[in-house]
C-alpha cells in the first residue's frame, strides 16, 4: 500500500468520523445519535486498518475486532436503554430528558 | 485474705448484674419476653451471695499491722494520662461491705418483688434491664478504689436514676420529673467533678488509698500526711479548706439535700419497686456513704462538718414538715426519705459516721418495705395513692397491714425497732455537739412519727374505703395499671368480696412473689437495729475500716472531743463499764417517738375530724406546708425562668448568626453555580456533546503546540453556544 493509497484510505475514516460526529451534535433522535456514535467508532477503525495495512502490521486489525465486539455489546446494551427510554416519554427526542441536567 | 474467692472474683459482683442487664436488655423484647426478670434475679442473685460471703469472711478476719481491714484488687489500667492515672480497681473494707450487702441484699428482694409488680407491663425487659445497670453502677461505686471509680458508679447511678423515673415515659409528667432529676444532680456533680480534679491537682492522685500491688499513692492517706506536717505540706492545706465543700455539693445533690433535694418528690413518677431500690434504700445514700469513706478529707474541716450537719439538720426538720400535709402515700415517703438522709447527713458532719452508716443500713431496710408495701397497696386500690381516698385496708390487705406497721414502726423509732436504736444515736451525737441541731432533730423525730401513724392510721385501719373507679389516666399511677388486666377486675371483686364475704371471690392482691420479699425486709427492719445493740458489733466492724479508723485519729488530733464509738473504735478506758444498756438518749428519741404516734393516733385514728378542725385552725400554716414552702416555685420564678430566657437568647443567637453565618457560605457554590446552570448546563445533549468535541479539540490543538489556534476555538465556540442560548430562550 502507498503513501497515497493509506490517504484515501484515512479520508474514507475521518469523513465517517465527521460525519457522525455532526450527526450527533444536530439530531434529537435517540437512535440516530446512537448510529452516528457507531459511525464515529467505524470510521476509527477504518484508520486503524489502514494503517495496519501500510505498516503490515496486523496488530491495528486485531484490536479493531475487539474495538467491533465491544460496539456490538454496547449497541445491544445501548438501544435496550434507548427503549426504557421511550417506553418512560413515549418520545425519541432527546430534549424530553432535559431535567436530568446537573 | 486476698486468696478468698469472693475476693478473687470480686469484678464479678459488678460484672453480673450488667450482664444480666445487657442480656434482658438485648434478647428480652424478641425472646425472653415475661421471663425477662431472670438474668437480673440470677445476676443480682450471685452478686448478693459473694457481697454476703464477703462480709462474713471479713468480719473473721484478721486486722492488718494498722487495725485496718482492707485490700484491694487491680483489674486493668483504665485511664493512664502523664501524672493522671485512674484503675480500674476495687477495694474493700468493712465499709463496702457493708454497703454491697445492702446495695445486693435489699436490690434483690426488690428484683424478685419487681417481677410480681411490674408483671404485664409493656417493657417489662427494660425495666428490668435497667435495674441491673443500675446494680451494676451502684456497686461500682462503692467498691471503686479511686475517685474515677466512684464517680462512673455515681453517673452511672444517675443515669438509671433517670431512666427509670422516665420509665413511663408516654406521661409527660414522667418525662419531667426525669428531666428534672437528672438536671438538678447536674448542679451537685459539676461540684464533685471540680473537688476531684482539686484533689488530683492537690495531691496529684485520685486513689482512695496507697497501693502497693500498683504503685499509686493514696490521696486520704496524702491527705493524713499533710494534715500531719501542715508546715511542708502549705498548698494540700490550702486545697483541704476547699475539696470537701465541693464534694460535698454532689452529695447534696445525689442524697437530696436541702437545696437540691427538689427532685426526689418528683422521682416518685417512677414504678414503685425504682422507688424504693433507687430512691430510697441505695442510691440516695450514696452521699453519704462518700463523706464517710473521704472521713480523712472531712474531719479536720470543721467549717465543712458543720455545714454538712446543719444542712442535714435543716433538711431534717424542714421536709418532715412538708410530709406533714402530704395526701400521696408515695410522696409522703419520699420526704420521708430526704428527712432520714437528713439525719445521716448529722450523722457523718457530727463526727458520727457510724451512727450516719447504721442508720443507712436500717433506713434501706424500712424505708424498701414500705415503699413496696404502697406499691402492693396500689396495685389492689387501681392505682391510687391518695390516702383521702382510702381507708380501713386492713381488712382487704392483711398480710400488708403488718408489714407496713413494722415499717412504719421502724420508721417512727418507736422503741426497741431499728430505727430507734439507728436514728437515736445520731440524735444522741448531735446532744453532745450542738444544742440547735439537737432540738432540730428531736423534732423532726416527732414529726416523723406523727406522718409515719397518720399514714398508716388513715389508710389501714378505721372504717372501710376503697376507691371503685381506676385512677384516670393522667393521674400518677395509671401507667402502673397500664396493661394490667386484673388491676381492673380486682376493684370490683374488692367491693363485692367485702359485702359478700367470699373470700374465694377475692382477686388475690398479695401475691407471695410481692408479699415474701416484703416479709424478709420487714425482719429486718424490726431487726437490724440488733446489729450495733446492745454490743456495737457493727460498729466495731465499721471500725476496722481505714476511712473510719484515721477519720477518729485525724478528728481527735483536730481538737475534737470525738466519742471513739461514734467511729467504731475501742473507748480508751474500759468500754462500756459504767453505761447503762440503754442510754438517757435513746429514751428520750422513744418518748418522742411514742408521743408522735400517740399524737397521730389521737387525730387520724379516734376522731378523724379532730384533724379537720385542727388544720382549719391552723389554716396559714397549712397552706405554707401545702404549697411545700413554695421551693419549686421559687426556683421556677428565680432560676428556671431566667435560665430559659438566657437560653433562648442563645438559641436565637445560634439561629440567626451562627445559622445564618453558615448558610451564607453554603450559599456561595449555588450562586456561583447560577450561571454555568442557565448557559451551558442546560439540558441538551449536543450542548454537551458539543462542548465535549471542542474541548477535546482545543485539547489536540495544545498538544500539537497550536496553543492560540485552541484558545480561539475555545472563543469562538463559547459566543457561538452564548448565542444559540439566547436564541434558545426566545
Amino acid at each position: 500500500m502507498t503513501e497515497t493509497q493509506l490517504q484515501f484510505y484515512l479520508a474514507v475514516g475521518a469523513i465517517m468520523f465527521s460525519i457522525g460526529l455532526i450527526g450527533f451534535i444536530v439530531r434529537r433522535n435517540l437512535i440516530v445519535m446512537f448510529l452516528c456514535t457507531e459511525l464515529m467508532i467505524q470510521g476509527c477503525a477504518i484508520n486503524l486498518i489502514a494503517f495496519s495495512r501500510y505498516h503490515a502490521n496486523l496488530a491495528g486489525q486485531a484490536f479493531v475486532m475487539f474495538a467491533l465486539v465491544i460496539a456490538a455489546a454496547e449497541a445491544s446494551l445501548a438501544l435496550g436503554l434507548v427503549i426504557l427510554l421511550f417506553r418512560e416519554k413515549n418520545t425519541l427526542d432527546a430534549d424530553a430528558w432535559r431535567e436530568m441536567r446537573g | 485474705m486476698q486468696d478468698f474467692f469472693a475476693i478473687q472474683y470480686c469484678w464479678l459482683i459488678p460484672l453480673l448484674p450488667l450482664i444480666g442487664a445487657a442480656v434482658s436488655g438485648f434478647f428480652g423484647a424478641r425472646w425472653l419476653k415475661e421471663k425477662s426478670h431472670w438474668p437480673i434475679w440470677i445476676g443480682v442473685g450471685i452478686s448478693a451471695i459473694f457481697s454476703i460471703a464477703l462480709l462474713v469472711r471479713m468480719m473473721f478476719a484478721t486486722p492488718g499491722a494498722d487495725g485496718t481491714i482492707q485490700f484491694s484488687h487491680h483489674v486493668y489500667w483504665w485511664i493512664v494520662a502523664g501524672q493522671f492515672k485512674a484503675d480500674v480497681g476495687y477495694f474493700f473494707d468493712p465499709l463496702t461491705a457493708v454497703m454491697l450487702c445492702v446495695v445486693c441484699g435489699i436490690g434483690f428482694f426488690i428484683c424478685v418483688y419487681s417481677a410480681g409488680y411490674m408483671a404485664g407491663e409493656t417493657g417489662y425487659f427494660r425495666f428490668f434491664a435497667y435495674m441491673g445497670l443500675f446494680i451494676f453502677s451502684m456497686t461500682n461505686l462503692v467498691m471503686g478504689s479511686n475517685l474515677i471509680m466512684l464517680y462512673l458508679g455515681w453517673e452511672g447511678v444517675g443515669l438509671c436514676s433517670y431512666l427509670l423515673i422516665g420509665y413511663y415515659y408516654e406521661k409527660p409528667s414522667a418525662r419531667e420529673a426525669a428531666k428534672k432529676a437528672f438536671l438538678v444532680n447536674r448542679i451537685g456533680d459539676f461540684g464533685f467533678g471540680l473537688g476531684i480534679m482539686l484533689v488530683f491537682k492537690a495531691f496529684g492522685t485520685i486513689h482512695f488509698y496507697s497501693d502497693s500491688a500498683t504503685g499509686v499513692a493514696g490521696v486520704l492517706d496524702l491527705a493524713r500526711v499533710a494534715i500531719a506536717h501542715p508546715a511542708t505540706h502549705p498548698y494540700q492545706i490550702a486545697a483541704l479548706h476547699w475539696i470537701p465543700f465541693l464534694l460535698m455539693l454532689g452529695a447534696f445533690g445525689k442524697s437530696a439535700q436541702f437545696p437540691l433535694y427538689v427532685w426526689l418528690p418528683d422521682a416518685m413518677e417512677g414504678p414503685t419497686p425504682v422507688s424504693a431500690l433507687i430512691h430510697a434504700a441505695t442510691m440516695v445514700t450514696a452521699g453519704v456513704y462518700m463523706i464517710a469513706r473521704c472521713s480523712e478529707l472531712f474531719v479536720t474541716n470543721h467549717a465543712a462538718m458543720l455545714t454538712v450537719a446543719l444542712i442535714g439538720a435543716f433538711t431534717a426538720i424542714f421536709a418532715a414538715t412538708i410530709a406533714l400535709r402530704q395526701f400521696d402515700l408515695k410522696k409522703v415517703f419520699a420526704y420521708s426519705t430526704i428527712s432520714q438522709l437528713g439525719y445521716m447527713f448529722v450523722g457523718v458532719g457530727l463526727f458520727a459516721p457510724v451512727p450516719a452508716v447504721f442508720h443507712l443500713v436500717t433506713h434501706a431496710f424500712f424505708k424498701a418495705l414500705l415503699f413496696l408495701s404502697c406499691g402492693v397497696v396500689m396495685h389492689a386500690m387501681l392505682g391510687h395513692l391518695d390516702m383521702r381516698k382510702m381507708s380501713g385496708l386492713k381488712r382487704v390487705l392483711p398480710w400488708t397491714n403488718w408489714l407496713i406497721l413494722a415499717g412504719c414502726l421502724a420508721l417512727a423509732g418507736f422503741p426497741l425497732t431499728s430505727g430507734f436504736f439507728s436514728k437515736d444515736e445520731i440524735v444522741d451525737q448531735a446532744h453532745i455537739f450542738n444544742l440547735l441541731i439537737y432540738i432540730a432533730v428531736l423534732a423532726a423525730a416527732f414529726m416523723t412519727a406523727y406522718y409515719t401513724f397518720r399514714l398508716y392510721f388513715r389508710v389501714f385501719q378505721g372504717p372501710l374505703v376503697v376507691p371503685t373507679e381506676p385512677a384516670e389516666a393522667p393521674a400518677h399511677a395509671a401507667a402502673d395499671e397500664h396493661g394490667a388486666d386484673s388491676g381492673h377486675s380486682s376493684a370490683m371483686d374488692l367491693h363485692g368480696g367485702h359485702d359478700s364475704h367470699h373470700g374465694a371471690e377475692h382477686h388475690n392482691h398479695e401475691p407471695a412473689i410481692m408479699i415474701v420479699p416484703l416479709i424478709v425486709l420487714a425482719i429486718g427492719a424490726i431487726f437490724a437495729g440488733y446489729l450495733n445493740w446492745p454490743a456495737a458489733n457493727l460498729g466495731h466492724f465499721l471500725g476496722h475500716s481505714p476511712s473510719f479508723k484515721y477519720g477518729y485519729e485525724m478528728a481527735v488530733n483536730s481538737g475534737v472531743k470525738v466519742e471513739a464509738a461514734t467511729f467504731g473504735q475501742v473507748e480508751p478506758a474500759a468500754a462500756g463499764a459504767a453505761a447503762p444498756l440503754i442510754p438517757m438518749s435513746l429514751w428520750i428519741g422513744g418518748a418522742v417517738s411514742v408521743a408522735g404516734i400517740l399524737l397521730a393516733a389521737f387525730l387520724h385514728l379516734l376522731d378523724r375530724g379532730l384533724a379537720a378542725e385542727l388544720a382549719d385552725r391552723m389554716a396559714p400554716v397549712v397552706r405554707v406546708l401545702d404549697a411545700k414552702f413554695w421551693v419549686d416555685e421559687v426556683y421556677q420564678a428565680y432560676i428556671v425562668e431566667p435560665l430559659r430566657t438566657f437560653g433562648q437568647i442563645c438559641f436565637a443567637f445560634d439561629r440567626f448568626i451562627i445559622d445564618g453565618l453558615v448558610a451564607l457560605v453554603g450559599a456561595i457554590p449555588s450562586i456561583t453555580g447560577f450561571i454555568p446552570k442557565t448557559t451551558v448546563q442546560r439540558g441538551y445533549l449536543q450542548g454537551y456533546g458539543a462542548a465535549m468535541v471542542t474541548g477535546m479539540a482545543a485539547v489536540l490543538l495544545f498538544i500539537f503546540s497550536q496553543a492560540i489556534l485552541a484558545v480561539v476555538l475555545i472563543g469562538v465556540t463559547s459566543v457561538l453556544l452564548t448565542i444559540s442560548i439566547f436564541m434558545n430562550w426566545a
